[in-house]
């Protein structure tokens, strides 16, 4: 049931380059959120945002695997989720290709993504729409 | 990165079972009373009775009555907000890589 995330996108930059966007706490904090991180395995770390209805707002990680420049994995931990985070560098003709996949979607909320991105596609795409349009119908207002 | 309230969380509870999952893949298809749901899972009447509460308290299913029979069904709105939660789970990263882009193009270009 376990779900897993995968996304691959290519940058017009060298592998060494996107390392260091992964692995400076300044650079984490301009594309990702703030954080204490520290380039080191073992090293406990932190990802602070705006705390929203729901979430804390906080990200408890650790880093699992370092092989610089080419992969790292961390435990990423929030709220009710416990996953892992694994980013994996590969050079191009043209740059980097990062592929960051985010594994272990497991207990409530895995199950849920589970559901819902796998069986649950055609069901959400044309019943549930129907029913929802037919519920704020009903109900008389939109959510 | 996701939004989920205090009632989202009786329908992550409610969904955790798959018994419940097969319940409203059921409804989701048509209306239906108890007697047929327990006909299509190998369920006893009382557990599918019981699994109905849990849904019906989360606000994901609706009983009305029909002469003698309760029938059931899906509640679409309840569902819509952890939907919208994992689709805004996926969507993180995406836009997060995206900002990792803007990142790597700005550096370069001071660099440069």
């Amino acid at each position: 049931m376990a779900r897993t995330l995968v996304f691959r996108v290519d940058y017009a930059h060298p592998p060494a380059a996107v390392w260091d966007a992964l692995t400076t706490r300044e650079a984490l904090t301009a594309w990702l959120m703030e954080n204490d991180f520290e380039p080191r395995v073992g090293h406990r770390f932190s990802f602070r945002s705006k705390p929203m209805p729901g979430w804390s707002g906080i990200v408890d990680c650790e880093v699992l695997e370092l092989d610089a420049p080419r992969r790292m994995v961390w435990r990423w931990r929030s709220d009710w989720i416990d996953t892992t985070v694994t980013f994996t560098l590969a050079a191009t003709a043209t740059g980097t290709r990062l592929e960051l996949v985010h594994d272990g979607f497991e207990g409530l909320r895995g199950h849920f993504v589970s559901w819902m991105m796998r069986g649950w596609n055609r069901l959400l795409r044309v019943r549930l729409a129907a029913r929802i349009a037919e519920d704020d119908t009903t109900n008389g207002s939109v959510r | 990165m996701s939004r989920v309230t205090r009632a989202d969380d009786a329908v992550f509870r409610a969904i955790s079972d798959p018994t419940r999952r097969r319940i409203l893949d059921a409804l989701a298809e048509s209306e239906q009373a108890v007697g047929e749901l327990v006909a299509l899972f190998d369920v006893s009447q009382p557990a599918v009775s019981q699994h109905l509460r849990v849904l019906a308290d989360a606000g994901l299913v609706q009983a009305r009555r029909d002469g003698r029979r309760r029938l059931y069904r899906l509640r679409g709105r309840r569902l819509r907000a952890v939907h919208d939660w994992s689709a805004h789970y996926a969507r993180f990263w995406d836009e997060r890589l995206h900002a990792l882009g803007r990142h790597l193009d700005a550096r370069a270009e001071r660099e440069s």
